[in-house]
């Protein structure tokens, strides 16, 4: 289909979005444990980054945040195999520290490794080897039928 | 006071140390649905690189084509039989479109196919902090919005003024 076809003809996939009660304490996470990038340009929220011109919107909510299933989540590409392991290492380590909640088991899959945590908002992430060139040989690749 | 944002370096101190936050994943009940909806309506470049799953990416990232070599989001649908964990309004994928005029347009199209594309409640647009944007919810919960910011106010600027609060 051609992009004039289209209803809509964006310039930018933008953004995502995701929930907190506890800026600073996320924030410590998101900096201090994850190392993502964090700006706060309101009371209510903090948009988070890394590599790139879109953003994760965290807003501020009162009260509990909603328990998301760690098939909606947010991936970190690290450099290396060792670097995924060693973030899970990390995150078994200083769980308490940073209010995660669950550090899954790391996995294998097509040359992939990583795992999956829920933070303190409840929210998943998983942190991988990946880089873009695992999404450019995708896109390339086309469609697989089978 | 206008502290400066965190820089966009890979950190030396965090535990984690990632090149990039490069994917956010949904699921859906109808793969090929949710594919039509977001070639056929949001403009977007779909792909599927294994049954059951769709990778999503903004259009021209193709070799030749304007966007090659720069980075880019990925969204990862994967089909499922149930949605598990149904999704709210504060739980969203969003895209930028070119003018506050191009969203009024989005909402005309999109409310007037709204049942083509098995949508639920399309929301009308509104301004809120400066941006310009409305919302829809698909057929699995997963919600969107069409949003237009001014110069000052895309995530790059704001980022570079640093924090606010």
């Amino acid at each position: 289909m051609s992009q004039t076809a289209s209803l809509v003809n964006p310039e930018l996939l933008s953004h995502g979005t995701l929930e907190c009660n506890d800026i600073p304490a996320t924030r410590r996470f998101l900096t201090e444990f994850l190392g993502i990038d964090v700006v706060r340009p309101l009371p209510e929220a903090q948009y988070l980054w890394k590599g790139g011109p879109w953003s994760v919107v965290c807003v501020c909510v009162e009260g509990e945040q909603k328990e998301q299933g760690p098939q909606n989540r947010f991936k970190l590409a690290v450099s290396t195999a060792a670097e995924v392991d060693a973030a899970h290492a990390a995150a078994e380590k200083h769980k308490e520290t940073y209010g995660i909640r669950k550090v899954e088991k790391l996995e294998d899959r097509g040359g992939v490794r990583s795992f999956r945590l829920q933070d303190m908002n409840k929210v998943w992430w998983e942190i991988a080897n990946l880089s873009q060139k695992y999404y450019d040989d995708a896109f390339a690749k086309g469609d697989v039928t089978q | 006071m206008n502290a400066p944002a965190l820089s966009d370096v890979k950190s030396a101190t965090s535990h984690v140390k990632p090149n990039m936050l490069i994917s956010g994943t949904f699921v859906t009940r109808d793969l090929a649905r949710t594919r039509r909806m977001c070639e056929g309506l949001l403009g977007l470049e779909c792909v599927e690189p294994e049954k059951g799953v769709l990778l999503i990416r903004e259009r021209g990232h193709r070799a030749g084509e304007k966007l090659a070599g720069q980075p880019y989001w990925v969204l990862e649908a994967r089909e499922v039989t149930d949605v598990a964990v149904p999704q709210e309004m504060l739980n969203h994928w969003g895209v930028f479109v070119s003018s506050q005029a191009a969203v009024d347009e989005a909402y005309e199209k999109i409310n007037a196919q709204q049942k083509e594309f098995g949508l639920g409640r399309v929301q009308k647009p509104r301004f809120r902090h400066g941006s310009y944007a409305f919302y829809f919810v698909d057929g699995d919960s997963n919600w969107w919005e069409i949003e237009y910011r001014t110069p000052e106010l895309v995530y790059t600027a704001i980022r570079a003024k640093g924090d606010q609060c």
